[in-house]
């Protein structure tokens, strides 16, 4: 291949340069700018298109219908890949351009803005991800989780397992199967404390990442003869989980996950095979609620919804409707706060802390964020999979909220002595 | 033309063993030089803080990682561990109250000593083997970095208080990216120099043939072990950069495989054991997918199309491959390389060859 020095130097130089003059077509009118940079393509690929599709799905649905109070909705989506520079070049790229919420859904990028969104008061949502003590509004003023945490989840599956028991758990052996990272680990200290206040066994067993090949442990856990299994992990390791449990011939309506399981890894394991498996439920899923239908008549009926008809009212495509709606439920409170705005983070972080028994028209649970409550009060509820749907088996509820309160405080009040 | 070597004749050695015997050379290095000294004053802060201070600290460990490959002819997969090793020991020091000078050496000498221990695997084997053995060392130090001790819990994230350098707290953008610039241009300074030392000299000969090294009276076991702990303290010193000036907060995820992988690429595409090719190798690596995601949704939103996400967070992944490959295929010896063969070229500009 014979090609010119300099027009290949030349050529690669200016598409180097050519960047960075996104943005600025809405800079007329009134418009409130929340950043989405995403992990579109290394590690949450799993969530990330279903969610941000609901997200900018239920985005759209608002925008068409005039905004809020004038303010237009700017949803800035873009890929991190869960890189740290790429995650805050987005970051300082979003600030200059005037955003006033933050969504990376990543843990490890939710954990490095932390003290950059504390700095510079923009509201950095760890929806199901990031540190589960942000709950804590007084040390954490602009990071909400607005969702229940991991803490929370591992408790309401506890109080499920309870109701099963008719209340008495005691010399039950629940088994803790668990991706060996922080996010796996997360909900040790809970189950932990509940162990000993409920008096079961608690069982742990880790699993190496990224799980999969789990085939050594769950034979282990089919020895331990264990009443109840608690499986944690995400994306791939679940599935592999699930088949493991199945293959080892566990009792499939005694196994529960945290809301990480969807009808995508259902086809994976078998739609048939894992039926009875339960998971936490933070929204209502499928198609039902009356937003999800708005959706479909309003967004993708006119063509204009973000990605394909398929996904809409699958399990994480709701939670990013939930979430979004939850950032504009924020946006309509700070309207009504102050018309005029100006919109700034501070701004927002009023509207997002004065939420109150929101519920989407049906698709919540009631969600009260406070300003010392960022979780919105840890309502969630089962749902069971009877293999071609989760059909949800309890009601809304919340439980064991003064254990994960304990554990939150402990956590923020150790972030604010030695974090700054 | 530009270069205008005619006439210039060495009458003392000092001339003759300078860095940059060309005027031209040194006049653009001091042009270069002052761009960057220059720059928190007419860069945008978002170029600033988001493109040029990671730049300048992922360079910085690229050439740590290049004086062993480049230099030393020795592999190293785990040098994502060296750093995190680094940044936990100086953030922990940091946070006892040690000044961040003394955290930034403790650092540097906990990294070189962990380094020199995996990297005595190099006095026994070479090539594909040593990767496996630093391999190892990236999984052991990931191990113990996610215990309770060391990383602080299952949230796992570690604050780096507020930390001053020599008097000037790095709380501004102006101070922190200084700051970063000083450590970079101190170790490009160094690595620029060891070349012509007789380290540098014995590093080249281990690299070419480790036999022949001893043969010449080279000691190759202590040469060996010497460029690994020179450059596992760089890594350990730059690891403590990142974590004050950049990162703010770590957690061990930072310092995983995928960023030895990413070194790895730096040193790689940029050019082995070259000075400048760090340089260049962390703009491609860091920035190219930044750049072509940029560039994508303006395209698009430009013209008009939507591109659903889910392709247009694949695409620049798309091109970034192909701009690697296309960059090795046309110059295997890396980025480097092609700015030295423009120079070939323009030094007897408007003639055709260079004399090798």
């Amino acid at each position: 291949m014979k090609m010119d020095r300099r027009s290949f130097l030349a050529g690669t130089a200016a598409t180097l340069t050519v960047p960075g003059m996104t943005g600025k077509v809405y800079a007329q009118e009134k418009i409130v700018r929340f950043s989405f940079p995403q992990d579109f393509t290394k590690i949450y690929t799993f969530v990330t298109s279903e969610y941000s599709q609901g997200q900018r799905d239920y985005i759209t649905l608002v925008n068409e219908r005039g905004g809020i109070g004038g303010y237009k909705i700017v949803a800035d989506v873009s890929d991190h890949a869960n890189d740290l520079p790429r995650a805050i070049e987005a970051y300082e790229r979003g600030k200059r351009e005037g955003m006033v919420l933050i969504d990376p859904l990543s843990t490890p990028v939710a954990r490095a803005l932390v003290p950059r969104a504390l700095e510079d008061k923009i509201n950095l949502i760890t929806a199901f991800s990031g540190r589960s003590d942000a709950a804590d509004g007084t040390v954490f003023p602009y990071v909400l989780p607005l969702s229940i945490n991991y803490w929370t989840q591992a408790a309401l599956i506890i109080e499920n397992f309870s109701k099963m028991e008719k209340g008495d758990l005691k010399g039950k052996k629940i088994v803790f199967v668990h991706i060996d990272t922080p996010f796996g680990k997360e909900p040790l200290p809970i189950l932990e404390v509940l162990a000993k206040r409920l008096g079961f066994t608690l069982i742990p067993f880790p699993y190496t990442p990224p799980g999969n090949d789990q085939s050594a442990i769950w034979p282990q856990v089919r020895r331990a003869q264990p009443d109840f299994v608690i499986f944690w992990g995400a994306g791939v390791g679940q599935t592999v989980a699930l088949t493991e449990a199945f293959r080892n011939g566990l009792k499939m309506d005694r196994v529960s996950s945290s809301v990480w399981l969807s009808e995508s890894d259902m086809d994976v394991v078998g739609r048939a095979n894992a039926k009875g498996v339960m998971k936490v439920e933070p929204c209502v899923g499928g198609r039902e609620p009356k937003v999800i239908k708005d959706i479909l008549s309003d967004v993708v009926g006119k063509g204009k919804g973000a990605g394909p008809e398929g996904k809409v009212g699958t399990a994480y495509y709701n939670y990013g409707v939930q979430m979004a709606s939850l950032m504009v439920e924020g946006v309509r409170m700070a309207v009504q706060k102050a018309p005029n705005g100006p919109v700034t983070g501070p701004w927002l972080n009023e509207g997002l802390t004065s939420i109150k028994d929101f519920t989407a028209e049906g698709m919540l649970p009631p969600t009260t964020v406070t300003k010392a409550d960022h979780q919105g009060g840890g309502m969630g509820r089962i749902a069971q999979w009877d293999g071609n749907k989760f059909v949800p088996i309890t009601n809304w509820y919340t439980a064991f909220q003064d254990v994960v309160w304990d554990e939150i405080r402990k956590y923020a009040e150790e972030f604010k002595k030695t974090g700054k | 033309m530009f270069y205008r070597r005619a006439g210039i004749r060495h009458t003392r050695y000092q001339e003759e063993r300078q860095l940059f015997p060309l005027t031209f050379d040194r006049v653009l290095i001091l042009f270069v030089l002052a761009i960057l000294l220059s720059a928190p004053f007419w860069i945008d802060r978002l170029y600033l803080v988001g493109y040029m201070v990671p730049w300048l600290i992922w360079s910085g460990a690229a050439l740590g990682l290049n004086l062993l490959m480049g230099g030393a002819g020795q592999i190293h997969l785990g040098y994502g561990a060296v750093i995190g090793i680094g940044a936990y020991t100086s953030v922990h020091l940091v946070r006892f109250g040690v000044p961040l000078e003394i955290a930034m050496i403790s650092g540097g000498l906990m990294s070189a000593a962990i380094g020199s221990i995996f990297g005595a695997a190099a006095l026994r084997v070479k090539g594909i083997y040593l990767a496996m053995a630093t391999l190892a060392m990236q999984y052991i130090v990931d191990f113990f970095t996610q215990t309770k001790i060391i990383s602080g819990g299952t949230l796992a994230t570690l604050q780096v208080p507020p930390v001053s350098f020599l008097g000037i707290s790095l709380k501004s953008d102006l101070a922190t990216y200084y700051f970063v610039f000083g450590v970079t241009f101190l170790i490009a300074l160094y690595m620029l120099n060891i070349r012509r030392t007789s380290f540098g000299r014995a590093l080249a000969a281990v690299r070419e043939k480790d036999y022949a090294a001893q043969i010449l009276g080279v000691s190759t076991y202590r040469y060996k072990l010497l460029a690994f702990w020179v450059s596992s303290f760089i890594g350990g010193v730059i690891g403590s950069v990142l974590a004050v000036a950049y990162l703010r907060a770590i957690s061990p995820d930072q310092f995983h495989l995928e960023l030895s992988v990413q070194l790895l690429a730096m040193v790689i595409v940029g050019g082995l054991g070259s000075v400048l090719g760090p340089f260049l190798g962390a703009a491609l690596i860091l920035f190219a997918p930044i750049v072509l995601n940029n560039t994508l949704g303006w395209a698009a939103s430009a013209v008009g199309t939507e591109i659903p996400i889910d392709l247009r967070a694949h695409l620049p992944l798309l091109a970034y491959g192909l701009l690697i490959v296309v960059f090795l295929l046309y110059e295997p010896l890396g980025l480097a390389k092609i700015y030295d063969n423009f120079r070939k070229y323009l030094l007897v500009w408007p003639f055709r060859h260079a004399q090798k």
